[in-house]
């Protein structure tokens, strides 16, 4: 019993470590990121409080003020689209 | 105790020549206050306070702060302060500020010193106020760099120079 535990306690742990959260992005940095560069865009926003990644160097951001971009790269330059 | 030199004569009218409230007494040499001693202070950390901010002036031999343009891109690119977004960003203006530049030195474009030296003080000012908090030293030495920076942007010969490596130096690489 205590062995079928173990095992699981193991498999659980290594799921955990394995696996990514889906889409939303609550990485501080990454959010910290996206409110300087929504800021230095001229954009209202606030702070951003949550992130949604799209794809590399992609994201939907949701500011606090209930503003969405969208924040990606394109050609080098980073650009912020009202959604 | 003075004996004041009245006149006996009531003025009728005003005499415009001379000050009758003060009897011409020579000023007494000041009193006891001797050259300002300059009390001992703390060595001023300011690094090489900038030159005032001549624009049209012929730029003088040692035009501020010598800087290290190679080493600012590295820390710039390097530092942890700032995420890839903010940097691109920044580095997005900087070409963009470059670009102004270029164009005002060919005689092109309607753009003039003082308006980029607006934009220029307010990219450097984007710049620091990212940095302060988490890489202070860096904010610090952009912020003491940016005279010579400008120097390095407003004269056409110098920015000339700089204009092979203008958009690897200032700017980052494309990552």
């Amino acid at each position: 019993m205590s062995r079928r535990k173990l095992v699981l306690a193991a498999l659980l742990s290594t799921l955990a470590l394995v696996a990514r959260p889906a889409r939303a992005q609550e990485d501080p940095a990454v959010l910290k990121d996206l409110t300087s560069v929504i800021a230095l865009q001229g954009q209202p926003c606030g702070q951003v409080v949550s992130a949604a990644k799209q794809g590399d160097n992609d994201y939907i951001a949701s500011c606090q003020d209930g503003n969405r971009y969208r924040v990606f790269v394109r050609d080098g330059r980073v650009v912020v689209q009202k959604q | 105790m003075t004996a004041q030199p009245k006149p006996a004569e009531p003025p009728a009218s005003k005499p415009a020549e001379q000050p009758q409230s003060r009897p011409e007494a020579p000023p007494p040499p000041k009193p006891a206050t001797p050259p300002p001693p300059r009390p001992v202070t703390p060595p001023a950390p300011k690094p090489a306070a900038p030159p005032p901010p001549a624009q049209s002036a012929s730029p003088p031999p040692a035009a501020a702060a010598i800087v290290d343009l190679t080493g600012l891109e590295t820390r710039l690119r390097e530092t942890s302060a700032i995420g890839l977004f903010t940097k691109l960003k920044l580095k997005n203006e900087v070409d963009d500020l470059l670009e102004r530049f270029r164009t005002f030195h060919e005689g092109r474009g309607g753009a003039t010193l003082a308006k980029l030296r607006e934009s220029y003080n307010l990219l450097v000012l984007k710049v620091v106020s990212l940095l302060q908090d988490k890489d202070a030293p860096l904010a610090r030495d952009i912020f003491t760099s940016r005279e010579a920076l400008w120097n390095l942007l407003a004269d056409p010969v110098k920015f000339k120079t700089l204009g092979s490596a203008s958009t690897r130096g200032l700017a980052w690489r494309r990552e």
